[in-house]
């Protein structure tokens, strides 16, 4: 009879802590902000990756609110735009750009402050944030250099455009470029997710990788 | 048919020990689990509107859902649009946000964390969990709607300076949760307590506990001679599996309102029309204000979006859609919090000295969810915002 009160006790814990894990765990990503991306991989004289230029186009109700109290005297709008430009590059520094790099399999994340900053609009003022981000130590990228653009946190969504997202500035000749971009999800995929989403499994670790974006770049 | 043989004093050290155990660990759990989520990790993005968002990994579903969330996004905003040639579209506007509502609502955020606590916590009526869920929904979309009014319809100001007025706004419901949970912890760590002094012999009568037992305003009067009828009768009760049994059950039947324990404490359970006497108007509107008062990241995006546009009452509209898709969400979940507490009452065995235990345990625990979920939102939040 005692061990019967130490047994409810065990799951008394047991559903608290599992009920506590529900509301915890469910951590859905949610981004909020959608950003369309450009990168061109810049090359010093030598050889070596000095740098990083980014073009992030945003969604328009991220762009609607950017802009907010902006233009109210058009003349000031381009100084308005440039200290915008400052803002958002000085918040970006602490977020690494957002950029990710990876030369022979090592992490290459340490950028100087952003350079050549400026944001642009569409005529439907979407906001165009372009920027350069210079490597600390400029490096070959040799057999292999990987970017990635991305929010580690999935507030902001990253996407490589469909058409020539990232482009080789002033590459020594031989260097190959290769993108490895989300290509939706099969008929099988999206089969295997409705399975999980009953039974509450993990469709496996590859998934995320299918929906994640990357570029590849291989010189000689 | 195990039956004991320990000195009873011993056993009441034994189980008081257990109980602080289990307390203790759900505490714990609570915040290795939280950790591991990065539920607490709020560094300021640099893209936010003011408002820090928790996330989650795009591996597996998730991943999934946001690819799905891209595709979603883009139709609440194409139906604002919309809205200028067709007036009609402003009802896939609603329906859209109403939807975004629900589903936004199932990710992680501290609003649900606080209403499905409270419901651990205080075990009140099930109507009025959901009435609180609805009621803080709507002040989210008030506070969304307000924050845009003023800032950007009548101020005008720029982006970077409804940051930094959300931001306050969100720090101080974040300090608004803190100091709930202090509350409720002092409350529920009191009334864990007293239960737990029951099983000394030497104190004297229990205070009546706050709060509620199983859906009913339960008085508990102490008596100073439990802890002997509980000596005498031990044998008998482990024997037969009623706890209850041997003294209380003939009381019970006649009266179903008026059990005894396993130690003769006295608890009587008052007609069900008397509920909600002991409902406190001032933990509820802490409630509804610690969960409601932090607008959500979406609302002020639609609604800066339509002002943009030149539709801010279309964007209003959409908020207030959006609203009652969070309600339903968190409805729900305090309606399983009641659920969760109700069944593990009833794998108590209907034992009333052990339900209410538990009962206690669940309480504390989730008053300490609250606490931790305050203190850290708001550290996290003032040093990051800083």
């Amino acid at each position: 009879m005692r061990f019967g009160c130490l047994g409810t006790l065990c799951r008394a814990a047991a559903l608290s802590a599992l009920f506590t894990t529900g509301f915890t765990a469910a951590a859905l990503a949610h981004p909020h902000v959608f950003v369309t991306v450009k990168s061109s991989v810049v090359f010093g004289p030598d050889g070596k990756v000095t740098g990083v230029r980014q073009s992030w186009t945003f969604d328009d109700m991220y762009s609607a609110f950017a802009t907010q109290g902006l233009g109210a005297d058009p003349a000031k709008l381009p100084d308005e735009l440039k200290a915008l430009a400052k803002v958002n590059v000085e918040q970006l520094e602490e977020a690494s750009f957002f950029t990710f790099l990876r030369i022979n399999g090592r992490k290459q994340s340490e950028f100087s402050p952003a350079v050549d900053y400026n944001v642009t609009l569409d005529k439907d003022k979407i906001v165009t944030l372009s920027f350069t981000v210079p490597l600390k130590s400029p490096t070959a990228p040799g057999k292999a250099m990987v970017l990635q653009v991305t929010d580690p946190s999935y507030f902001v969504a990253f996407d490589f455009e469909k058409d020539k997202p990232v482009t080789l500035e002033n590459a020594p000749g031989g260097c190959s470029l290769n993108l490895i971009q989300p290509s939706g999800l099969s008929a099988a995929d999206q089969q295997r997710l409705k399975d999980v989403m009953n039974t509450n499994d993990s469709p496996g670790q590859d998934f995320g990788f299918k929906l994640a974006s990357r570029a590849i770049i291989a010189c000689p | 048919m195990i039956t004991s043989t320990k000195p009873p004093a011993q056993e009441h050290l034994l189980r008081k020990a257990i109980f602080i155990a289990v307390a203790a660990t759900v505490c714990i759990t609570v915040v290795s689990v939280a950790s591991a989520h990065d539920v607490f990790a709020q560094t300021r993005n640099p893209f936010d509107v003011g408002i820090t968002e928790g996330g989650g990994q795009a591996t597996g579903i998730t991943g999934w859902i946001l690819a799905k969330q891209i595709y979603f996004e883009r139709m609440l905003s194409g139906a604002v649009r919309a809205i200028k040639t067709d007036r009609s579209a402003l009802w896939t506007l609603l329906g859209l946000s109403f939807t975004y509502g629900v589903f936004h609502a199932a990710g992680p955020g501290h609003g649900k964390a606080v209403v499905a606590s409270y419901m651990l916590a205080n075990e009140r009526a099930l109507q009025r969990g959901i009435t609180l869920s609805f009621v803080a929904a709507i002040l989210q979309g008030l506070v969304a709607v307000a924050l845009v009014s003023i800032l950007a319809l009548l101020l005008n100001v720029t982006s970077q300076r409804m940051r930094d007025v959300a931001n306050l706004v969100e720090v101080a419901s974040y300090a608004g949760i803190a100091a709930l949970g202090a509350w409720l912890v002092w409350r529920k760590g009191s009334a864990l307590l007293a239960v737990l002094r029951r099983h000394a012999p030497d104190i004297g009568p229990t205070p009546a506990l706050a709060g509620a037992t199983l859906g009913a305003d339960v008085h508990i009067h102490g008596h100073d001679d439990h802890a002997h009828h509980r000596h005498a009768h031990d044998h008998d009760h482990d024997h037969h599996g009623h706890h209850d049994h041997a003294h209380g059950a003939s009381v019970a039947a006649v009266d179903p309102h008026h059990v005894h324990d396993e130690h003769c404490g006295h608890y009587h359970a008052p007609d069900p029309s008397t509920l909600g006497a002991n409902f406190s108007w001032g933990s509820a509107l802490a409630t509804v204000l610690a969960a409601g008062a932090r607008p959500c990241s979406g609302a002020i995006l639609v609604l800066v979006f339509a002002l943009a546009q030149g539709l801010f009452l279309a964007g209003v509209a959409a908020t207030f859609a959006m609203s009652l898709g969070t309600a339903l969400t968190t409805g729900a979940l305090a309606a399983t919090a009641v659920f969760a507490k109700d069944i593990a009452l009833k794998m108590s065995g209907g034992d009333s000295m052990r339900s209410l235990l538990l009962v206690r345990l669940f309480e504390f625990g989730a008053a300490c969810l609250v606490l931790l979920l305050g203190a850290s939102l708001f550290l996290g939040a003032s040093v990051g915002g800083a």
